[in-house]
């Protein structure tokens, strides 16, 4: 799995690249913990995850997001996942992951 | 191996009421709008055939049970019951007419733990009462034994477990052990949820293989031990599989409440190679219309993961048979 982080407006922006399956959870999920750290240093305490460069993602990808999220809640760091693709937005759908964590269409609309 | 649903909802037992009957049978007659029917064999083909699912029937309200049937009953071979939730009722009395037709009067019952609605059915099995009948209840818990003779005590229900007629006995399986029993082998996998729980794997002469895994929670600090789950639904002709809520309810409202997603019940068999899975234990607040398109979202997420063969995802209702 392809992992790359920058910041933008103080906030960090996470983006994986691929597909997360049970081959790349285990590096999905310490990529995450990592960027929450990186995020609970940032002037903006947010974490963006964007999603653009993701195909597709099963439960253990979704519940690495979860446990993120404990840890970001925690930190009190901000997540959001920016700009899925078809396919994960309707994976978002159908867990109700909609529901659980904010989701735009833009890194701007999360900022 | 023939599997029969005689009980599917989840905790409690659920009753459609008039209104919504009233409803399904105004879509009903929206749906036929200028239409006549010749007489009531051609109305029950169009309720049978044109309507969808939540409109013409119910995913049923009984709480778990689930008939196996392998092997060849008419020349003896006993009966198979997965838990004595409500749905036991029915079953019981239509094994007594089957009974009646020469069956075994033996019953195999496996419990995948012993929480009321998972027991409830056993006063009202109406072979425990037949003097010729033989029932081995055989399960993952020491209480089990405990836990019926206790919901039948008179605080609770007025005919005391010893009034029973039938021979009852008690058996404590193993996990790691291959049982012969009957028709099939069983073997057993622990599973976690209040006070435990155990999956079942059956397999027949002919190599046919149902497992039932139901109130079952997998959690998200332990996904490194779903290898071992997948390996259990290894190449199932069917899995059974508790898929209560959604995967975001499984890990948020309702963390620790003992029950699994769909979501997560379809990652599983992809894993394991199982070739259908059935959604069970229906969340009781559900209606028929939440588990259709509960059952719907579950089908196109089967599609969007998917990497090896299809699995065909079912969604179990009361009188549902499945033929392996």
């Amino acid at each position: 799995m392809q992992w790359s982080s920058t910041e933008q407006q103080g906030c960090v922006v996470a983006s994986p690249d691929g597909r997360v399956d049970e081959a790349t959870a285990e590096a999905f999920t310490e990529h995450l913990a990592a960027s929450v750290t990186m995020a609970a240093d940032s002037p903006g305490k947010k974490l963006i995850v964007d999603f653009a460069g993701l195909d597709y993602m099963s439960s253990r990808g979704l519940r690495a997001l979860t446990l993120a999220k404990r840890q970001a809640d925690a930190a009190g760091v901000a997540m959001a996942l920016a700009r899925p693709n078809e396919v994960m937005r309707e994976i978002l759908a159908i867990s109700r992951y909609d529901k659980l964590f904010a989701v735009t269409d833009s890194i701007e609309a999360a900022i | 191996m023939l599997v029969r649903f005689w009980g599917t909802r989840g905790s409690l037992p659920v009753a459609a009421t008039a209104s919504i009957v009233q409803d399904k049978v105004a879509h009903a007659l929206l749906a036929a709008s200028g239409r006549s029917f010749a007489d009531i064999e051609e109305a029950r083909s169009f309720a049978r055939n044109e309507l969808d699912f939540a409109t013409s029937g119910t995913f049923g309200g009984a709480t778990t049970c689930v008939e196996i049937e392998a092997g060849d009953p008419a020349n003896g071979d006993p009966y198979i019951i997965c838990d004595m939730g409500s749905g036991l009722r029915g079953f019981g009395l239509d094994a007594m007419r089957r009974c009646g037709q020469g069956h075994a009067r033996v019953y195999h019952f496996f419990m995948s733990h012993l929480h009321w609605d998972h027991i409830m059915g056993f006063p009202f099995f109406v072979p425990a009462f037949d003097p010729n009948a033989h029932i081995i209840i055989h399960a993952g818990h020491e209480d089990a034994e405990e836990a019926l003779r206790r919901q039948q005590e008179e605080i609770s229900f007025p005919v005391k477990f010893d009034w029973l007629r039938a021979k009852i006995e008690f058996r404590t399986l193993k996990v790691g052990e291959t049982y012969q029993i009957g028709a099939v082998q069983v073997e057993l996998m622990e599973q976690h949820h209040s006070h435990s729980s155990f999956g079942y794997r059956f397999t027949d002469a002919e190599g046919k293989v149902v497992v039932f895994s139901t109130d079952s929670e997998h959690k998200m600090d332990r996904m490194e031990g779903e290898a071992d789950v997948e390996q259990f639904f290894g190449n199932a002709d069917l899995v059974i599989c508790d898929t209560m809520y959604s995967l975001a309810d499984s890990v948020s409202m309702k963390e620790d409440w003992g029950h699994s997603s769909n979501i997560v019940a379809i990652d599983l068999c992809h894993g394991g190679r199982a070739k259908r899975l059935a959604l069970f234990h229906h969340e009781p607040v559900y209606s028929d219309a939440d588990i259709a398109r509960m059952h719907a979202e579950s089908v196109r997420y089967e599609e969007l993961t998917r990497e090896h063969d299809p699995l065909e995802v079912l969604c179990a209702y009361d009188g549902l048979e499945v033929s392996l």
